[in-house]
């Protein structure tokens, strides 16, 4: 590891409240089939417009989770642009934790309005918090980011607060 | 799958929401992995991910919070709409594993007219470890 955990920590906390705005575009329905088919959730409100029209929305729907499942929107870095663990060196929605095993630890979710294709969407990325622990196993880091995923013009999808652990 | 109408009349605190099984296989997890554009390569690299200390490939977060979120939209109905959701994950699950969803209601009330329902959930796998705890809140619909 090159860095040492309070520099990481430091790091992390100098990024704390700065919101990042992150263009996802327009959403596409085959995205949302695909998760739905990933996941195994044959729910016909993510294939069926009619089926969804019938029980109150304008069209198929995207599963509850797909926006907030994605980890980068951009095309992201060439192969040699990932760290030894996978996990892109840099991109829009990164936390500098090189060196440290990270671990999603979930999310707290609050949805506003169901998401149907051509939404135009961006995110309002930010790192809320971060704290500095010892573990049983050593020194852990739980960072805190907030996304809101609002569209273009400014009507709020879904607000998520996620934690995630790095060792 | 997620079809049948489920009236807030119908469910009162204590009422057991409609179990669901899930069998993760490594297909699926590559799937959900290219899906959401996650190269982290404990979710496809065994090799890898034995050198962090684990048996196999994992489960991702976000697949965990997933079963959780189907077994309460099928058990809803498509009329319901689910407001709130949270999970955490406790314990790793890996191909092979049979993940089983429950929940229980634990709130109900009437807003604006409008019936909500807090559920408490959890996903076990087939030890009976939990691997991940959740809740959740869902606007039911009324009887006329």
């Amino acid at each position: 590891m090159s860095k040492s955990f309070p520099e990481i920590y430091e790091e992390v906390k100098a990024q704390v409240g700065k919101v990042r705005k992150i263009p996802i575009g327009v959403v596409a329905r085959r995205d949302f089939e695909r998760f739905a088919v990933a996941v195994g959730d044959s729910n016909p409100l993510f294939f069926d417009d009619a089926f969804a029209r019938a029980h109150g929305y304008s069209a198929a729907i995207a599963p509850s989770l797909y926006l907030s499942a994605v980890l980068g929107w951009e095309s992201g870095p060439p192969e040699d642009g990932l760290r030894v663990d996978g996990i892109p060196s840099r991109d829009s929605m990164a936390v500098p934790t090189a060196g440290l095993r990270v671990m999603g630890g979930g999310q707290d979710l609050e949805f506003h309005r169901a998401i149907t294709a051509g939404m135009d969407v961006v995110i309002e990325f930010s790192v809320s918090g971060v704290e500095l622990k010892e573990g049983r196993t050593g020194s852990l880091l739980i960072v805190e980011l907030q996304k809101r995923f609002v569209t273009t013009d400014g009507t709020p999808l879904i607000t998520c607060r996620e934690k995630f652990i790095a060792r | 799958m997620g079809t049948a109408k489920l009236f807030f009349e119908d469910v009162k605190v204590g009422t057991a929401i409609t179990p669901l099984v899930k069998h993760p296989t490594a297909v699926q997890l590559f799937r959900f992995s290219a899906m959401t554009w996650n190269a982290h390569r404990i979710h496809y690299d065994k090799p890898y991910a034995e050198t962090e200390g684990y048996p196999d490939v994992l489960v991702q977060s976000h697949l965990h919070g997933s079963f959780l979120v189907q077994m309460i939209t099928d058990w809803a109905g498509p009329d319901a709409r689910l407001v709130g959701f949270r999970w955490q994950n406790r314990g790793i699950a890996i191909p092979g594993d049979a993940l089983t969803c429950t929940g229980t209601v634990v709130k109900t009330e009437v807003q604006d007219g409008l019936g909500y329902v807090e559920c408490e959930i959890e996903e076990r796998n087939q030890k009976n470890e939990l691997c991940a705890p959740g809740w959740a809140r869902v606007q039911l619909p009324r009887r006329a």
